[in-house]
């Protein structure tokens, strides 16, 4: 009795480790298509119910940390209001002299208004991926508003990430701050290129990588999609989405390139509402 | 643990609502910067009360459950969810919990267990990017927040499969009574 039972569970353990085993080797750097898009389905509407239900409850633990933030982060922001004093004053300028050149090369689309050729879908944010190994969301809008495959992702203040799975009522979003991720982008003003890349476990600290070394980066520099086209081959996400804002520069020994950190404009960790970009194909 | 369908049903909504919980909440709320992760004291709660089996299939269902759901790869999770689980249950069943820290001490340590599961799995599949220092922070946090976490979810599993649980007999001291001198 003892032994069949012993052996029943050495055999239930061989199958569960077994299945994680190919489970691992079959959907490893794919989505897992059926089982997920039923899943999905399924829990996505409780999701949605317990996302409503806990957000007082989540409120209340945001405002205990943000309690604790707050009092270190008043002259960090006293600072910031300096510089972006100075900066609108600069930018105020900049924008009447950017009217003035449209009007003289008959542009009425800017890089950043190509956006608009995207029908913005608002979605709230009805889960999140528990390790930081992965940076995703759940989102509650899905195939049915529209919704597609690698559709750019943003929040109000700048790029959040891409659409990576697609549902009936839902979608998986992978955000920028995921390992898998890698978006093309520039720095404003001077244009330098480079690809954006997270640094796993900081959702604060994005790399600008491949940057050529000569080029000069400043800490506060705009950095955008740079949103290429070659033939038909184009970037996922359109020109002049704002996705950061250097905070260091540094060039590294022996190598031609330098990497740029830079703090993301989207409070990747406090997401509650975002827009995905759909009909991206279209144009 | 004696499963019966009832109590079956009882494991499968405990392992839902821990995953919904977890997804909805947990990871939506930081502390320090660092998301709580209940799911491995979950786990850890299954393996305590029901066992090695147990601990393990409830591992492997709640990892498979969330990566369907959000965290990526299918299969990692559940790999690493289930050593833990079977760890758990091992426990149980050659130590006796004498002290209401074992669950969360062994809650915190199995948390430890398993973020470093997690890293070892996503390391071995290949990660391209940089890797932040903070990953060690984050790691520490969420052992302490299972600490913390770990008494309340192992009594309210413990509560729900009450049913069906042997119970051990309580082991009450009897007070000695005085002697009277002489007597």
């Amino acid at each position: 009795m003892y032994r069949k039972q012993v052996r029943r569970r050495r055999a239930v353990l061989t199958l569960l480790v077994f299945s994680s085993f190919l489970l691992l080797t079959i959907t490893y750097g794919q989505s897992s298509g059926g089982l997920q898009d039923g899943l999905s389905t399924v829990f996505s509407p409780l999701q949605a119910v317990a996302d409503r239900a806990l957000k007082p409850a989540r409120d209340l633990v945001g405002w205990f940390d943000q309690t604790f933030e707050a009092r270190g982060e008043n002259s960090r922001l006293r600072d910031e209001l300096e510089q972006a004093r100075a900066q609108a004053v600069a930018g105020q300028a900049a924008l009447q002299e950017n009217a003035q050149l449209r009007e003289l090369v008959g542009l009425d689309r800017g890089p950043v208004l190509a956006a608009s050729a995207y029908e913005p879908v608002t979605g709230r944010v009805i889960g999140r991926s528990p390790t930081v190994w992965h940076s995703a969301v759940a989102i509650d809008v899905g195939r049915s508003d529209g919704t597609q495959v690698d559709d750019p992702v943003i929040a109000g203040e700048g790029l959040v990430g891409q659409v990576a799975s697609v549902q009936p009522s839902s979608s998986r979003v992978t955000l920028i701050t995921d390992h898998a991720s890698a978006v093309s982008a520039k720095v404003l003003p001077g244009g330098a290129q480079g690809v954006v890349r997270p640094e796993i476990g900081n959702p604060e600290d994005l790399v600008l990588d491949f940057i050529d070394s000569a080029r000069k980066i400043g800490v506060g520099q705009a950095v955008v999609t740079a949103g290429w086209r070659a033939g038909d081959i184009a970037s996922l996400f359109p020109a002049g989405l704002p996705i950061g804002e250097v905070t260091r520069a540094s060039i590294v020994e022996q190598q031609a390139s330098q990497q740029v950190h830079l703090r993301p404009y989207a409070d990747l960790a406090n997401l509650d509402l975002v827009q995905v970009l759909t009909g991206g194909r279209a144009r | 643990m004696i499963v019966t369908p009832k109590i079956f049903a009882r494991l499968a909504a405990i392992v839902v609502v821990g995953v919904l919980l977890q997804l909805s909440f947990f990871s939506r709320v930081s502390l320090f910067d660092t998301s709580p992760d209940i799911l491995p004291a979950l786990v850890v709660s299954l393996g305590l009360l029901g066992g090695a089996m147990t601990g393990a299939v409830a591992g492997f269902a709640i990892g498979l459950l969330t990566a369907s759901l959000l965290a990526g790869t299918l299969g990692g999770a559940s790999l690493v969810l289930l050593a833990v689980g079977y760890l758990a249950g091992l426990f149980r069943e050659r130590f006796e919990i004498h002290s209401a820290l074992v669950p969360p001490l062994l809650c915190m340590a199995l948390t430890l267990v398993a973020e470093v599961g997690f890293a070892a799995v996503e390391l071995t599949l290949g990660v391209d990017a940089p890797i932040s220092a903070l990953v060690v922070r984050d790691t520490l946090l969420k052992c302490i927040y299972a600490f913390f976490l770990g008494w309340p979810i192992y009594l309210a599993v413990r509560r729900a499969l009450r049913p069906a649980l042997v119970e051990e007999p309580q082991v009450t001291r009897r007070r000695r009574q005085p002697t009277v001198m002489g007597v």
